[in-house]
């Protein structure tokens, strides 16, 4: 039977991730956040010597929460994105989706459904997720992947494939008996999103700021591997509900007495929000938030930009609805899901939980508990990646808005709330500032004459920390005399920079016969699945010369033992 | 609607049944009973919509006397072909070229219609080429004249087309990429030497690299790739002593993080090392600061241009980059390949369909049907209990207005296309499952099914007699048979039917009111249909399977028989209830 194929792995005696105790061996002073132990810091690429099988073939899969992307090694974009929305979830033999008739209707959400729930392939919180639905719509997608995209040749097909640090054994397991039993995968070698995201970008070390749909996920990574990590709510779904409520009160507002209210569906709010959705690239207004809590400044509420004359508006068609409509609404309300949902301006921060922290606090607080000399750099590497970050406006936003609270509260962890402190604050950072402009004359020297291709390099310069000076000496040092262009030691700044994402840096990482310190064989998997993996944290540090870094080891034949790395 | 109703799908047995308890809260489940066979397989279960199939798109094992579903066949791919101009592609070329084809097949960007090439050419001022050319939609009249792009030949499309960026700007080859990659940076690198002898101030350059535009995804991608290639190259043992050698007396935090290449070693063999590698330094090895200026320019694009400069997400998702946002950046897509796989029991790896290698031709050299070897049910409504007194003759029957509370009797066909006489069993829920609790119930549950003889080897059997079906007369004044309890209904040569007596239950439950619009008692999607789960059990006696057989005969062991049994559920859908 078909079915005992399947069942490969033996049950998992842990349910939730390990609370394996940090280990801070070679970040010592990183301070562990509450909710986020910081694991599996320890390098564990394999063992040396053997060379890489130039006659594997990969595969290139990301697996997010509501898209699978696949492709092949090399290529600079993913061959397909495949979405897990109700169309892909219909019985075969259903072409309703293709029925013009069910077009002009507007979808509706299942009464025992969450917001967008049934464009998800799974949830973090694992006691709402049926797993074995998973599997069947994992096991679809590929499918479709395989089938429709791929068109390989039956020759089997190692993968690199990409999840976020923090995926849930159960979920893990249930994608890998999918890609082993249904697919044949030989091996998978599992490599943690943030840190392509930092490949892709050209870094390696960076802030990687990833606005997913159920949360974002701020991620230090240091030399390619991950430091620290802070989450929070404020999302891709909280966005795409606030933007459902402004049509929704758009729509409303003319309606007569008594008609049945409009409300739209998921898809509509997310296909405004994806083609016409925007962000102030300023804050309302930088005083306020520069110098006061939300609460004791009710009077500057309204330091609006300029309004331009006749206002802006943008026409949007709704040809779902009976009959087809459209809705007028001026252009700057299109910003307002963006602020209310990212940045909640209007909500005091101490009324604020951890998990739901504005994302520009959120960051703050990521970099706060880096170590200072992590801190310095990934200040400066600050990567805004994830399906939401495309929203014209938001990076420049995100970014301008930690620049002011830097300013505003510099790196001292101790934070008072109230307008004595505040006073206190602005002496002090003018005294920062003072230092600053110094040291800014010095840099320029250096490091902006040698380098033409950042010619608006550091946007504003934030505190840098008198210590590590040092450091830049040295580096601007080794700049001169042949080391590394001083770019790559820029540090101390608020700065941005690009990634092509997490899939092109598995592409990159996979072109480049990388090896990833988690890879898992199938006949391993098959006998013992995840429970194969060495209880061991770090099963050999061995000097690498072709190693990129710890997270990224080149090389390695095979292994008489794997391990989880960061997902142990 | 999935289907015309009544249909009839069958669930695949390959359907994990593990029980997995429902998240929601509200929605009610019946505790999971022990047995799995005697758990009642609910349809509107999400898991059901990948277990459940027509039977024409089943196949069948005959070595495992199993059903094979897409997920329980190993596919493999026997040849590609573009399906637009149906030429075959040999798979070195697909994975030289990709999965697409390389001629002039291409799909509107906008509607995804096939485009064709056409002629711009000025009657006044013919060209010789006849051109030039551009790739037009005939559907929505979109065409290449809109991103700027125009073609010299109205062939070898995809050549063309891969060298002009939209604008007709040129797209350089990997290598021209290469080249000028290497000539700016050693520019990059004698400014540089420049700046550090003369210790001039001057600003730096920012013209290059700007001059045309910010890089495009796939300039960036190759310089990274580059870049990372230039790095490892200069990791190789090959180049111990590179001239990137760090001195490591540097400050603590510093020599820290260089420590991370290596815990082990001591501080002598460090000295050894190759300088670890570094980031990249400049948009020419893939580093880009983020702009502001980038993101301002979008902005004013849509408040300019509105919704209609915009792309859809089906849009974006079909284009080569799939991170584009406006309607100017759209590309031609190319048609994707198509593939004629064949396919394997994934159990015991025998062929179940081969199709035939010509690319024309639709058929098969092997294709194992379940509708070959499985019972096959369907429903139809019983017409005489449609037939109000009074009304003159009989309508079609409504399925898509099933009347709540009214028992109404469904005639179940069963139809064997085995060569032996089945014995079946059917159970079903007295209710159905769902919001709509319907009762159902099925007059006659066990019963036999002839066998497919011919009809001349039926001619001559006289081992099923037709049943002798007492009559009366119908409310229409039509004799009619009488439905009764523990009786088939019907049967022929190789087939029976049975009744089903369904009471549809009540829409929002019985003292709905319309004027209420409670959130809670509106229904989802399709809650109203009227779908009822059966459970098929197949008893029968057949020849031992064909390996077996063939051995077996040269024992001399002619006509062996084995018993067999079969269990599976399907689901009929009756209809759509109508709204009170
Ligand atoms: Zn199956
Ligand atoms: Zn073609
Ligand atoms: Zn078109
Ligand atoms: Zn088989």
């Amino acid at each position: 039977m078909a079915s005992s194929d399947r069942k490969v792995s033996a049950p998992l005696s842990r349910s939730i991730r390990g609370t394996t105790p940090a280990r801070l061996q070679d970040l010592a002073s990183t301070p562990e956040s509450p909710r986020t132990p910081i694991r599996a810091t320890s390098s564990l690429f394999g063992s040396p010597g053997g060379g890489f099988r130039t006659e594997d073939e990969y595969l290139v899969l990301e697996l997010g929460s509501r898209f699978v992307r696949g492709g092949f090694p090399g290529e600079s974009a993913p061959r397909c994105t495949l979405p897990f929305g109700p169309d892909q979830q219909r019985r075969v033999g259903d072409y309703r989706q293709w029925d013009p008739e069910s077009t002009h209707r507007r979808k509706k959400r299942r009464r025992d459904q969450d917001w967008g729930q049934d464009h998800e392939l799974y949830r973090l919180d694992l006691t709402e997720v049926d797993l074995g639905l998973v599997e069947d719509k994992f096991e679809r997608a590929m499918r479709e992947a395989y089938n429709k995209y791929f068109l390989l040749d039956p020759k089997p097909r190692r993968i690199l494939l990409a999840l976020p640090p923090r995926t849930p054994h159960p979920l893990m397991s249930t994608v890998l008996e999918v890609l082993f039993g249904n697919f044949q995968a030989p091996s998978i070698m599992l490599m943690s999103s943030p840190i392509l995201s930092t490949v892709a970008a050209g870094l390696r070390s960076a802030l990687v700021v990833d606005i997913g749909w159920a949360e974002t996920t701020v991620t230090g990574v240091c030399e390619y591997r991950e430091v620290h990590e802070q989450r929070s709510i404020r999302a891709g779904k909280l966005l795409s509900e606030d933007m459902a409520k402004l049509l929704n009160a758009q729509f409303n507002e003319n309606v007569e007495e008594g008609s049945p209210k409009v409300g739209v569906s998921f898809e509509e709010a997310e296909e405004v929000l994806t083609r016409v959705g925007w962000c102030k690239s300023r804050p309302r207004s930088d005083r306020k938030t520069l110098y006061f809590p939300a609460r004791t400044s009710p009077v500057l509420e309204e330091f609006e930009d300029a309004v331009e004359l006749p206002e802006p508006t943008i026409t949007i068609p709704f040809t779902h609805s009976m009959p087809p409509t459209e809705l007028t609404v001026p252009f700057a309300s299109l910003a307002k899901p963006t602020e209310s949902a990212l940045f909640a301006p209007d909500t005091p921060l101490n009324e604020l939980d951890d998990h739901e922290l504005p994302l520009h606090h959120l960051i703050y607080r990521a970099l706060l508990s880096l170590p200072m000399d992590v801190r310095r750099l990934c200040m400066s590497r600050i990567i805004i990646t994830g399906g939401v970050s495309n929203l014209p406006g938001l990076k420049t936003r995100i970014l301008s808005e930690l620049e002011a609270l830097v300013q505003q509260r510099g790196w001292d962890p101790v934070r008072s709330y109230g307008s004595a402190s505040a006073r206190h604050e602005q002496i002090l950072r003018k005294q920062k500032e003072n230092l600053e402009l110094q040291r800014e004359e010095a840099d320029d020297k250096v490091s902006e004459s040698l380098d033409p291709d950042t010619p608006s390099a550091p946007l504003s310069p934030g505190l840098q920390d008198p210590e590590v000076d040092p450091i830049d000496t040295k580096l601007a040092h080794l700049a001169l005399t042949g080391g590394p262009p001083s770019t790559c030691c820029v540090g101390g700044t608020i700065r941005g920079v690009e990634t092509l994402g997490a899939w092109a840096g598995a592409s990159l990482v996979a072109q480049l016969r990388i090896k990833g310190i988690v890879e898992i064989e199938r006949e391993r998997f098959l006998q013992h699945g995840l429970l194969g993996a060495s209880r061991e944290k770090e099963v050999s540090v061995v000097p690498q010369r072709q190693s990129m870094g710890p997270g990224v080891g080149r090389g390695a034949g095979e292994r008489a033992s794997w391990t989880l790395g960061v997902w142990a | 609607m999935a289907q015309p109703f009544p249909y009839t799908y069958y669930s695949c047995d390959c359907y994990d049944s593990k029980i997995t308890p429902n998240p929601s809260k509200r929605a009610s489940q019946p505790p999971p009973a022990d047995d799995e066979d005697e758990r009642t397989f609910d349809p509107r279960n999400p898991r059901s919509n990948y277990s459940l199939y027509p039977l024409e798109h089943l196949l069948y094992c005959e070595d495992c006397q199993q059903i094979r579903c897409q997920r329980c066949v190993i596919e493999e791919t026997l040849n590609w072909f573009c399906p637009s101009c149906l030429f075959e592609v040999p798979s070195s070329v697909i994975k030289s070229d990709g999965n697409r084809c390389t001629r002039n097949c291409y799909n509107c960007p906008v509607c995804t219609s096939p485009m064709t090439v056409n002629s711009l050419e000025n009657p006044a001022d013919p060209s010789s080429s006849g051109g030039p050319w551009i790739l037009a939609c005939p559907y929505c009249h979109w065409s290449t004249v809109e991103i700027g792009i125009e073609f010299e030949k109205h062939t070898g499309i995809t050549s063309q087309l891969t060298r002009i960026g939209n604008g007709g700007k040129a797209i350089p080859t990997p290598k021209e990429r290469d080249k000028e990659r290497e000539r700016r940076k050693e520019l990059e690198t004698m400014k540089k030497d420049r700046d550090v002898l003369s210790g001039s101030e001057d600003s730096p350059t920012t013209d290059r690299g700007r001059d045309d535009g910010p890089p495009s995804h796939d300039d960036i991608f190759s310089n990274l790739s580059a870049f990372y290639k230039s790095q490892i190259a200069s990791q190789t043992p090959s180049n111990p002593f590179s001239p990137h050698e760090i001195n490591f007396s540097s400050p603590s935090s510093f020599s820290r993080i260089m420590n991370l290449y290596s815990s082990t070693t001591s501080k002598k063999q460090k000295r050894e090392k190759p300088a670890p590698m570094r980031e990249a330094a400049s948009v020419l090895e893939g580093l880009i600061i983020h702009d502001p200026s980038e993101d301002a320019a979008a902005i004013e694009r849509i408040k300019k241009e509105g919704w209609s400069s915009t792309l859809s997400s089906t849009q974006k998702f079909a284009q080569p980059i799939p991170t584009i946002r406006f309607d100017s950046e759209l590309r031609p897509i190319a048609s994707l390949l198509c593939t004629k796989r064949g396919k394997r029991c994934r159990s015991c790896r025998h062929i179940l369909s081969k199709p035939e290698s010509k690319i024309t031709s639709t058929r098969y050299k092997i294709k194992l049907l379940a509708l070959n070897h499985i019972l096959r049910l369907s429903l139809r409504a019983l017409s005489t209990t449609t037939i109000q007194p009074g009304t003159p003759s009989p309508l079609a029957f409504d399925y898509n207005n099933l009347k709540s509370g009214i028992p109404t009797h469904f005639l179940l066909h069963l139809s064997n296309p085995l060569f032996d006489p089945i014995r079946v069993t059917l159970a079903t829920p007295s209710t159905t499952p769902g919001k709509i609790q319907s009762r159902v119930t099925i007059l006659c549950p066990q019963f036999e099914v002839g066998a497919n003889t011919d009809v001349w080897d039926d001619a001559l059997s006289s081992s099923l007699s037709p049943i002798k079906k007492p009559t009366s007369i119908g409310p229409d004044g039509q004799p009619q048979t009488s439905i009764e309890a523990g009786k088939i209904w019907d049967r022929g040569r190789n087939w029976t039917s049975v009744i089903i007596e369904v009471i549809p239950g009540f829409v929002g439950g019985i003292g709905f009111s319309v004027g209420k619009s409670d959130p809670e008692d509106e229904l989802d999607e399709d809650e109203d249909v009227l779908e009822i789960p059966i459970f098929v059990r197949l008893e029968f006696e057949a020849d031992v399977n064909a390996e077996e057989r063939g051995l077996g005969d040269s024992r001399g062991e002619r006509g062996a028989r084995e018993k067999r049994e079969e269990a599976f559920w399907t689901v009929v859908g009756v209809g759509r209830i109508a709204k009170m």
